[in-house]
């Protein structure tokens, strides 16, 4: 029994000049003139199927047609081409709090929220004490203030705490678990956890490869509006990691004339290998990164060394290392770092480095060498959200029970 | 015919959110301005004593039918507040809510049908204001007050039609926003608003001017309810409005359609 059937759905869009609304001039104009419009498959030809109590995890880079796949799903805009099937009542939330009035009350909102979600005033009125409790303390104390004098975590609380409570036969979610602190992230994914394990359909689209790992029995990813996979999480995650970190992670240069750098300094290469474990196909937190760059120095009797930045893909910088100075003549130059792992975060990373002469003039700075991602590995834990920080690291920390009494 | 019946049946399927949302933009609406309600009877009241004024002091009009004069511009006012009110509700409503448009699905029309809510709650207030103006010039009510209700489905239903046809343009082309407004500007003086069609009707082109605007006649039909032995409503004038408004009003319904499936793609 398939719930959801998409047949080889596409959706066009026609990148002009003026995109969006036009003016009447040029709409005119176009009637009578033939305007040559570059088109943009946003998605195209995606097929797949699900089964009732299917949980589905959307995976794919930026601007993979993701958001669109969703907006077709949820019928708020039409395929260019292609045929869905849905059986049953569909709820999308592709937004915490969709259609809040800053003017209305919390109070307002949740019945002015809840409606436009699709539930009836009854579903409402019986689940509206479990809503505020959901949405906490603070929320019940201000429920007829205004939306508008809320803090932002507020809002989103009570955002969510509405959508949470919604009870369609599928549920169609866009990234809202990335959102308010992270007590709140806990209990939203907790809730969804809790959604997950009884019968209802889900499709959820998500950065948080974790959440989809935990939460998706089938994942789809797609690549510049195609479907690249569709099968099982475990499967398809696995080689999107891969496909992921094939992300520059070697590049070198025959000869001198063609590698990038200064009069002086030329790059040969640079590769950046981590230590997989065996069974292991991608990078994750526990993985030792083994980086080896080779250059070329063109001047004899140099003092010389190398200085390394590693940035986190938000631009701050995570940490910046040296080799020592040393004295080198005409010829090839190495050096190698190894970064331990349980050091770094999960997360994207870039990294640069700058050939430095005389410990101050800088003779080339090579910026992001390497772009690279490191996975997220979790055993034992039931909770799935973002892991907080740049660094991550297993130190011991140990606890035990000093007496038994009071 | 098909369409239409499909059309409101899907809105009848969520008939709790196009009354919540109405409800949405009333307590909006009211919570907003500090004089609220009030705004609702200083509006018409005010137009009125205006074009008083300029018929009595400056044009030295004394009578222009022989009708009470404050009456027949009042109930001008009131048909027109509701038609031109509702009609830029409509305009701008998919416009307006394009938030919930490009995030939520639910039949389109709810938004623009529930955008006449806050036209028609100033509409009651001003003919509660009415009455009062009509009993204090010691004047009776005409006993065709009951069929009030129907002139105002046939206003609704017209400003309903040019809305949505303006709403379905205005999401791709925004120039129609500029329209709306120059429409009720001009119409307001081309609509016999503050005078009736008394003046009109020897004219040789009456019957070419009530075909090109039909609000004339709705118009009359409301003054008929409205004030006492008014006879200035022709069968003609009644069969060219109902026949315009459910024209108009399944022509917009019909544009809609045609067009709601693109809106997201361009707002």
């Amino acid at each position: 029994m398939h719930i959801i059937e998409v047949d080889s759905i596409s959706k066009k869009y026609a990148l002009s000049a003026n995109k969006g609304a036009v003016s009447l001039k040029n709409g005119i104009k176009s009637l009578f003139t033939k305007e040559e419009k570059e088109i943009f498959w946003a998605v195209n030809d995606v097929s797949f199927t699900l089964n009732r109590g299917d949980k589905l995890g959307i995976v794919g880079s930026n601007g993979a047609g993701k958001s669109t796949l969703l907006k077709i799903l949820s019928k708020i805009t039409q395929p260019t081409s292609g045929q869905i099937h849905v059986k049953g009542k569909v709820a999308s939330l592709l937004e915490v709090g969709t259609g809040f009035h800053p003017e209305l009350t919390g109070r307002e909102n949740i019945f002015l929220n809840g409606a436009i979600l699709g539930m009836s005033k009854q579903e409402i009125k019986s689940q509206f004490d479990e809503i505020v409790d959901f949405a906490g303390e603070q929320i019940a104390r201000f429920l007829d203030t205004p939306v508008k004098r809320y803090s932002s975590g507020m809002y989103v609380r009570l955002g969510f705490a509405i959508s949470a409570h919604l009870n369609p036969e599928i549920l169609i979610v866009d990234e809202v678990l990335a959102v308010g602190d992270a007590d709140f992230q806990k209990k939203s994914l907790g809730k969804m956890r809790e959604v997950a394990s009884n019968d209802k359909t889900i499709l959820f689209v998500s950065h948080n490869l974790t959440a989809v790992q935990n939460l998706c029995n089938k994942t789809l990813h797609l690549e510049k509006g195609r479907v690249n996979q569709f099968g099982e999480t475990g499967d398809v995650l696995t080689n999107y990691m891969a496909a992921l970190q094939t992300n520059r992670l070697e590049q070198s240069y025959d000869s001198f004339d063609s590698a990038p750098g200064s009069q002086q300094i030329r790059l040969k290469r640079a590769s950046l290998i981590p230590e997989l474990i065996e069974g292991q196909n991608y990078l994750d937190i526990r993985n030792n990164i083994k980086i080896d760059l080779e250059f070329w120095n063109t001047e004899p009797n140099q003092q010389l060394n190398v200085s390394l930045h590693l940035f986190a893909s938000t631009g701050e910088c995570i940490f910046n290392v040296g080799t020592p100075t040393g004295n080198f003549g005409v010829g090839l130059i190495q050096a190698s770092l190894e970064i331990p792992g349980h050091f770094l975060n999960d997360g994207s990373y870039l990294i640069s480095f700058m050939v430095v002469k005389d410990k101050s003039i800088v003779l080339f700075n090579f910026e992001e060498v390497f772009n690279f991602e490191i996975a997220d590995f979790r055993e034992d834990t039931t909770w799935y959200g973002k892991w907080p920080g740049y660094v991550r690291p297993s130190f011991t920390f140990p606890i035990r029970q000093l007496s038994d009494s009071i | 015919m098909n369409l239409v019946h499909r059309k409101i049946k899907e809105i009848g399927s969520d008939w709790e959110l196009l009354l919540i949302l109405a409800k949405r933009d009333i307590s909006v609406r009211y919570k907003q301005t500090i004089l609220g309600l009030s705004w609702a009877v200083v509006k018409p009241v005010a137009t009125m004593l205006v074009f008083l004024f300029a018929y009595k002091q400056v044009a030295k009009v004394q009578d222009i039918s022989g009708y009470p004069i404050q009456l027949v511009i009042f109930s001008g006012i009131l048909f027109w507040n509701y038609f031109a009110n509702s009609l830029q509700a409509i305009s701008n409503s998919i416009l307006v809510n394009s938030n919930l448009i490009s995030k939520v699905y639910f039949p389109r029309l709810i938004i623009c049908f529930s955008s006449i809510a806050v036209s028609l709650v100033d509409f009651l207030v001003g003919f509660i204001v009415y009455i009062i103006l009509a009993l204090s010039l010691h004047q009776s009510l005409s006993t065709y007050i009951i069929l009030l209700p129907l002139a105002l489905l046939i206003t609704t239903l017209i400003a309903l039609g040019f809305g949505l046809i303006f709403a379905s343009f205005s999401v791709k082309y925004r120039d129609v926003q500029q329209i709306v407004p120059l429409i009720v500007q001009y119409g307001f003086f081309a609509t016999p608003i503050v005078y009736t069609t008394k003046q009109l009707s020897e004219k040789s082109w009456f019957t070419l001017y009530n075909v090109l605007n039909p609000l004339a006649g709705i118009v009359e039909m409301f003054r008929t309810c409205l004030i006492d032995n008014y006879d200035l409503l022709t069968s003609q004038n009644i069969m060219i409005s109902i026949a315009a408004s459910i024209l108009v009003f399944i022509l917009g319904i019909i544009v809609f359609d045609k067009r709601e499936d693109s809106f997201v793609d361009y707002l």
